[in-house]
């Protein structure tokens, strides 16, 4: 039995070390290459390296420290200005237009990260006034870009009548990419901005999402503390589009409130046992309204209710009664 | 049960949870051995749960005395309590062993007295859940209508999705013609809301029916609602349209046909219609209709063009690094992927790793008499289809097919004016059409510098027409 199992153990032990001087390798490589591109990038060793008296003379750098240049400044253009252009072929090799515009909106989210850069691949219609169409994207499907094209890339329609011609005004309006990439723009960073107001609300209740669950004790006991004075036990996005979020009590009063683009509670309603709670309802879209604030108005409004309804019937132990599950509430 | 009830009036109501088909049918036996062990005792753990309704409650010793006093027959003796139920089914998943003892168990013990509607339900869309490449779904659009001319809200396309409010006009629409059940459930794993109908032509809330009318799988219908797009899965075909003719028939196409029309109207509101429009996908598997008409950014950029979708064509701006010295696994990995879930990405990072050396070996084995050739070729494949057909992408086409409008051999251009009679259909079919595709031109077997976009899966369609090279847009589903 020794005999052959001895070589198989023996060579299992080989592959692992093999596998972790390979998985060592590929990160050292990855090291490397990450710090001579930022070496390369940094503006004290180009200014070195412009300065050398070999190049001075000769006049030619490397490609390496060319292209790093380049690199650099793109990035210095997508850092400064969010929305950058550049050109794209498509490779097919029947295109009508196979030279592309593409842009590139950069969004940087809340915690310093940059998201994957959104595209949209515009090209040019064949016809005489060259007119510009978006031919792929990435946008996500919920702000559609079908009708910004719309609005800012309008197109003259196909029929054309001689007498409506004159009385259609989207006939003879111009295009103008600029703006619909401003209003993409503020679309998407308005979309990462609330997701990220939302977060953020969570945070200071304490909720965290799995993985994150080993912060800080200091933090976590002021965070119960927002959520013990509110009596909020769950603050979610309804689906992925974060319009709208749903909030949720310990007394098993629901709410949700809608996200304006600039970041203010829209509308809210919040349901109890007894129907409407107007007062919260009035409390959440109070003040100025910021969605950053609104636990806050939370509390002091819970602070107000406590004071004023000491007397009114008990049922905030009660709990939610179970739905019939075939017409589940999915919200 | 509901055959000894003596007064049977029709109804416009929907057809009730509780409405029991006996456990000894045979196709109910069939409906429970699609599940695994595990599903099975999940299942009946839920059924069991506190707030369990009592359509899917077991029957106890209490139950009994008022129904037939058949203990004898059963080898299970029946419980006292709902907790002692559980118990069993805990100790049951707790054991190895088939999931036969499970199915029995539950047939012929605790549920002895008959599994209802719902719990057919709850079976089905389990199903769905642990198979999602398990039934063909297509993909419809939901568009607006009448607004074009409007100039309104970016975003303002989306019909917000209420479940029961949904069913509730559903089932008012439907109810003069179809009888129907409903259940709704969102699924764990995807970010989907699943509707389960199961259509039947009889006026009675309690139909008349053999246990085999109601798995039969032609008259259940599944509806699948992704989040924030505006889209929908159905497991109907939109084939079912041109049988317009026997409208006055109550056969299942029929029935499938009239919910089919009634989903657009059930979700528009006053002043905000819906219409639904063919988007030229049927897949079988809900990852690729989430990655192709999803909320992602994954709709309209494949083929050449998946290299922005999965953000592999350059990092962060904060990356000193050249993009062209970053492999895309690595942005891919770094990059924060807002819709895909980790578990699934690991998976596809496995089967990467699994495909890898495959790859590797028929390089070797083709690149032995020209490696210049072969290098060229792979990165002209790399740029014809990005990284569609390779395991990181989500999507996989089961099926492709294509009608050719162009006459095949292009030089005999002689009968020009008959172009539109030369017409051939091409069908692919398989596990990922668009990665044999691939495949096939890395081996030099497709001529990737003359090859159309459409077998690089950028169209994103499953069933197109192609005239002079190109896609003939005759739905406008693409922007």
């Amino acid at each position: 039995m020794d005999m052959t199992t001895d070589p198989n153990a023996s060579l299992e032990l080989l592959d692992s070390e093999i596998s972790a001087i390979q998985a060592e390798i590929k990160n050292l490589r990855n090291r490397h290459r990450l710090l001579s591109s930022s070496l390369l990038s940094s503006s004290y060793v180009r200014d070195c390296i412009q300065s050398h008296p070999s190049i001075e003379t000769d006049g030619d750098v490397s490609p390496l420290v060319v292209s790093a240049g380049k690199h650099r400044e793109s990035n210095y253009h997508r850092i400064a200005f969010s929305a950058t252009t550049f050109p794209f072929k498509d490779p097919s090799p029947h295109a009508d237009a196979p030279h592309l515009l593409g842009v590139r909106i950069d969004v940087c989210s809340w915690d310093g990260k940059f998201e994957k850069p959104y595209y949209v691949l515009l090209h040019r219609e064949n016809t005489e006034d060259r007119r510009l169409r978006v031919h792929r994207h990435t946008i996500p499907a919920f702000i559609s870009i079908e009708r910004l094209e719309q609005k800012y890339l309008p197109s003259p329609l196909p029929e054309l009548d001689g007498e409506h011609e004159a009385s259609k005004p989207w006939k003879n309006r111009k295009q103008d990419l600029p703006a619909l990439v401003r209003h993409l723009r503020r679309e998407l960073a308005a979309w990462h901005l609330r997701r990220a107001a939302i977060e953020w609300l969570r945070q200071r209740l304490g909720f965290f999402d799995e993985g994150e669950e080993d912060q800080e004790s200091l933090t976590s006991r002021a965070v119960t503390h927002v959520a013990r004075q509110t009596g909020i036990v769950s603050l979610v996005p309804v689906t992925l589009e974060a319009r709208y979020a749903r909030l949720e009590w310990g007394d098993g009063r629901v709410g949700r409130f809608k996200i304006s683009n600039s970041g203010l509670v829209e509308r809210a309603v919040v349901i109890g046992d007894h129907g409407r709670d107007m007062h919260t309802e009035a409390a959440m879209v109070s003040g100025d309204r910021r969605i950053e604030t609104i636990l806050e108005r939370l509390s002091q409004n819970d602070l107000s209710a406590s004071r004023d309804l000491t007397s009114a019937p008990g049922t905030k132990s009660e709990p939610i009664p179970p739905r019939e599950s075939g017409s589940k509430d999915l919200t | 049960m509901s055959r000894q009830r003596a007064v049977r009036a029709p109804t416009t109501a929907s057809l009730p949870n509780n409405l029991r088909i006996p456990s000894t049918s045979p196709s109910l036996a069939k409906t429970f051995g699609k599940l695994s062990r595990k599903a099975a005792i999940d299942l009946a753990v839920q059924w069991l749960e506190n707030d369990s309704l009592p359509s899917v409650c077991p029957l106890l010793v209490r139950d009994q005395s008022e129904t037939a006093p058949d203990q004898d027959t059963s080898p299970y003796p029946l419980a006292h309590t709902v907790e002692e139920v559980r118990e069993v089914y805990e100790e049951l998943r707790d054991r190895r062993g088939g999931k036969r003892e499970v199915i029995d168990r539950i047939l012929e013990g605790d549920w002895r007295h008959g599994i209802t509607l719902l719990q057919l339900a709850m079976i089905d869309v389990r199903y769905i859940e642990d198979h999602p490449a398990g039934q063909k779904w297509t993909a419809l659009r939901l568009v607006s209508d009448g607004e074009t001319g409007r100039e309104s809200h970016a975003t303002a396309s989306l019909p917000r999705l209420h479940v029961s409010t949904f069913l509730q006009n559903l089932q008012r629409e439907v109810s003069p013609l179809v009888k129907a059940h409903y259940f709704a459930s969102r699924l764990k794993s995807l970010p989907l809301t699943v509707v389960r109908i199961f259509v039947t032509d009889s006026p009675y809330q309690y139909p008349r029916h053999s246990a085999d009318t109601f798995t039969d799988i032609s008259r259940i219908i599944y509806l699948a609602f992704p989040d924030s797009c505006p889209f929908i899965y159905t497991s109907i075909s939109s084939s079912t349209a041109t049988k317009l003719t026997h409208a006055l028939t109550t056969d299942t196409r029929t029935l499938r046909r009239i919910v089919r029309d009634a989903i657009p109207r059930a979700l528009s509101r006053p002043h905000e219609r819906f219409t639904l429009q063919a988007t030229s996908l049927t897949v079988k598997s809900l990852r690729t209709l989430l990655s192709l008409r999803g909320p992602g950014r994954t709709n309209h950029s494949n083929g050449a063009f998946s290299i922005f979708a999965e953000g592999v064509v350059e990092g962060s701006p904060l990356d000193p690094r050249l993009s062209t010295t970053v492999s895309p696994e690595e942005y891919r990995i770094n990059g924060d992927a807002e819709t895909a879930d980790p578990e699934e990405k690991e998976d596809q990072g496995l089967k990467a790793d699994a495909e890898s050396p495959k790859r590797h070996n028929i390089h070797s084995e083709r690149s032995s008499f020209d490696p210049r050739e072969s290098k060229r070729r792979r990165l002209m494949v790399c740029s014809r289809f990005g990284i569609s057909g390779t395991p990181v992408s989500s999507a996989s086409l089961d099926r492709l097919d294509v009608r050719l409008l162009d006459p095949p051999i292009e030089s005999e251009d002689g009968t020009g004016s008959t172009n539109d009679q030369h017409t051939l259909s091409l069908t692919f079919s398989g596990s990922d059409v668009i990665f044999g595709l691939r495949k096939m031109t890395e081996l030099g077997i497709v001529n990737a510098d003359f090859m159309p976009s459409w077998m690089t899966g950028e169209e994103g369609v499953s069933f197109t027409t192609v005239r002079q090279k190109k896609r003939t847009e005759n739905t406008s589903s693409s922007s």
